[in-house]
């Protein structure tokens, strides 16, 4: 029982950020069609955002979290703006689109270094508080982190599916032209969903940061969990990507305690999950060949 | 034959150049003919410099050189053409996306395997103990002699290549890229074609891994990062992903610039080399991905002759 409580509890707090950042990825991707590699800079640069705030102006953790996702929301608007709409106005194809949002990836990801520096950085925040919850000693930042999420996905699940402007956002998934005569501005809500993605990676970037370090490669050891949650659950909506980023990240810490290496955890995670995706791809070939 | 007009840094970094020719002509099969996105470039070819480092080192061989080395680099070449096969398998009916998880779940797996295995790879310490199967004098020249071989290797994969785009099974691989339903309406082995293709490339990029391991002499886990695929792959998308020779033309003007020019006949300040002008290679490595992908997709040789061709006889 000790054991389950553990896994649990630890689970859901150290990984958090991983269930946030696949809710922003799986919008991206639901309602784009969009695999954008780039995503994890998104996460890295608002470990970055968060740190550089939190070092410069002397603003709490708690404080950063705000200006921290705006930038981040900025930032992923501009990507769409300056490089994935003139592709797409350029009909670039779906597999150019991710070598371009890998090469994306790779430049923000090196090019961040120009601007604040090869070293690995901290956030400048005193030792944060330990709470017992269920006999396991969480730190306020990480109960926050699931707090957090908690609340963003519940409010991006309404906003999406009882807003207009979720209606909308689904109208334009489903059929742009279609969306387009009914009186929708694609450009307008494309930005939304850029935006709002953006804002969510960019937070899970500032958990990931404040509890560790923030280092370039923050977003993409990251990335390859988030894509595979987002790609498995992302089938039945933003809700099965909480339940399976939920369910991820209690195996992770699961097997992390009872495995030696923690890296173990993530090897067993990555090979479920593409047999996952291998024995569902089987079956759409399968329908697609009758 | 004395090589004193020889720098050592020009000659490990036309090793570089070569070796990621190499690897670019394979990637060219995979993502330029069969349309298949390999993001794991960097697995295969680095199965193959663990598997080949661990048997030389490891392993009490009976006999010496050359016949360790070719046992060591053939048992690599076998694995990492098994390990193409079974990511082959796993990703041959999924879409872009599933490629995208599979390939870059396997570099992963080989990298973290790498890394905790340490017992076997030395893990973050690295490995050491591998050499030349040969011993013609000073490093310099037993370097040199290597750089020839891998030459000659990248000079029959380019052989291959250039056969593939000339055969029946090259023409296969252009049908499942353009149409795959199509092609295997038609009652052709389009999931054997994949399969084959992932074996024959992976098998290919794992010798070139052992061939990486014996010119470093030291196996370390930071080189199974990404940085390796995208040289690849950057090389390829702008010299032209569909012609032969570009990867070649690519990989001579992106890691040629950076690895020669830069590295060898730049006088830029020491310390630059060390951060500065490796983050600049990655970043500068993005952006022309970006810029060529946005601006000319078909890269700088554009597309194949065959389409060119069809184009004229259609009057397009």
């Amino acid at each position: 029982m000790e054991f389950v409580t553990q896994s649990l509890v630890i689970g859901l707090t150290e990984n958090a950020p991983l269930i946030l950042a696949a809710i922003g990825f799986a919008l991206l991707y639901r309602l784009t069609g969009l695999i954008n590699v780039a995503y994890s800079e998104t996460i890295t640069l608002g470990a970055y955002f968060g740190m550089w705030i939190n070092t410069t102006y002397g603003l709490d953790f708690y404080a950063v979290l705000i200006p921290t996702g705006l930038l981040a929301g900025v930032l992923s608007v501009a990507t769409y703006l300056a490089l994935f709409r003139p592709a797409k106005q350029r009909h670039v194809g779906g597999l150019e689109m991710i070598i371009i949002s890998f090469g994306l990836s790779i430049f923000l990801r090196h090019g961040l270094q120009f601007v604040f520096g090869y070293p690995e950085r901290f956030y400048d925040v005193p030792p944060p508080d330990t709470i017992m919850v269920l006999g396991v000693g969480v730190t306020s930042f990480r109960l926050l982190a699931l707090v957090a999420v908690a609340a963003l996905s519940l409010l991006l699940y309404l906003f999406i599916q009882r807003s207009g402007y979720g209606l909308r956002i689904r109208a334009l998934a489903s059929d742009e032209a279609l969306a387009q005569v009914s009186g929708i501005r694609p450009l307008v809500v494309t930005v939304m969903i850029w935006f709002i993605a953006g804002v969510a990676g960019g937070l899970a970037g500032a958990f990931y940061g404040v509890g560790a370090s923030v280092s370039p490669l923050l977003g993409w050891r990251q990335f390859l969990l988030i894509l595979m949650v987002a790609l498995v659950g992302g089938s039945w909506g933003l809700g099965g990507v909480i339940l399976v980023g939920v369910g991820t990240s209690v195996a992770l810490a699961a097997m992390a305690l009872q495995l030696e290496q923690v890296l173990y955890a993530q090897l067993v995670l990555i090979v479920a999950f593409v047999i996952v995706l291998k024995i569902r791809g089987s079956r759409r070939a399968e329908t697609a060949k009758v | 034959m004395t090589l004193d007009w020889l720098d050592a840094f020009l000659i490990t970094g036309l090793f570089e150049v070569v070796m990621v020719i190499g690897l670019a002509l394979l990637l060219h099969l995979q993502l330029g003919l069969a349309r298949i996105a390999n993001f794991g470039v960097v697995g295969f070819w680095g199965i193959g410099m663990y598997v080949f480092g661990v048997l030389y080192v490891q392993v009490d061989w009976p006999f010496g050189e050359p016949w360790q080395f070719l046992a060591c680099a053939a048992a690599a070449t076998v694995v990492a053409g098994l390990a193409g096969l079974l990511v082959g398998w796993l990703v041959a009916d999924l879409d872009t996306d599933g490629v995208l998880v599979g390939t870059l779940g396997f570099a992963t797996a080989v990298q973290i395997l790498a890394t905790t295995q340490d017992d076997l790879t030395g893990g973050a310490r690295g490995m050491g103990g591998l050499g030349f199967p040969y011993d013609i004098g000073r490093v310099k020249d037993n370097e040199f002699l290597w750089l020839v071989l891998v030459t000659a290797v990248v000079g029959a994969i380019l052989l291959y290549v250039w056969r593939v785009h000339r055969s029946p099974y090259g023409r296969l691989l252009i049908a499942v890229g353009s149409n795959e339903p199509l092609a295997r309406s038609l009652g052709k082995p389009t999931f054997r074609t994949k399969l084959w293709l992932f074996a024959v490339a992976s098998a290919a990029m794992g010798f070139l891994g052992a061939m990486y391991g014996v010119m470093v002499r030291f196996l370390d886990v930071g080189n199974l990062g990404v940085g390796v695929t995208l040289a690849a792959m950057v090389g390829l998308v702008l010299g032209g992903t569909a012609r032969v020779w570009g990867a070649v033309v690519g990989v001579v003007l992106t890691v040629g610039l950076f690895d020669i020019v830069i590295q060898s006949y730049l006088p830029l300040p020491r310390e630059w080399y060390t951060q500065a002008i490796p983050v600049l290679r990655e970043a500068a490595f993005g952006l022309t991905l970006m810029v060529v992908l946005l601006f000319r997709p078909l890269g700088l040789l554009g597309d194949m002759r065959r389409d060119r061709l069809m184009g004229k006889i259609h009057g397009r």
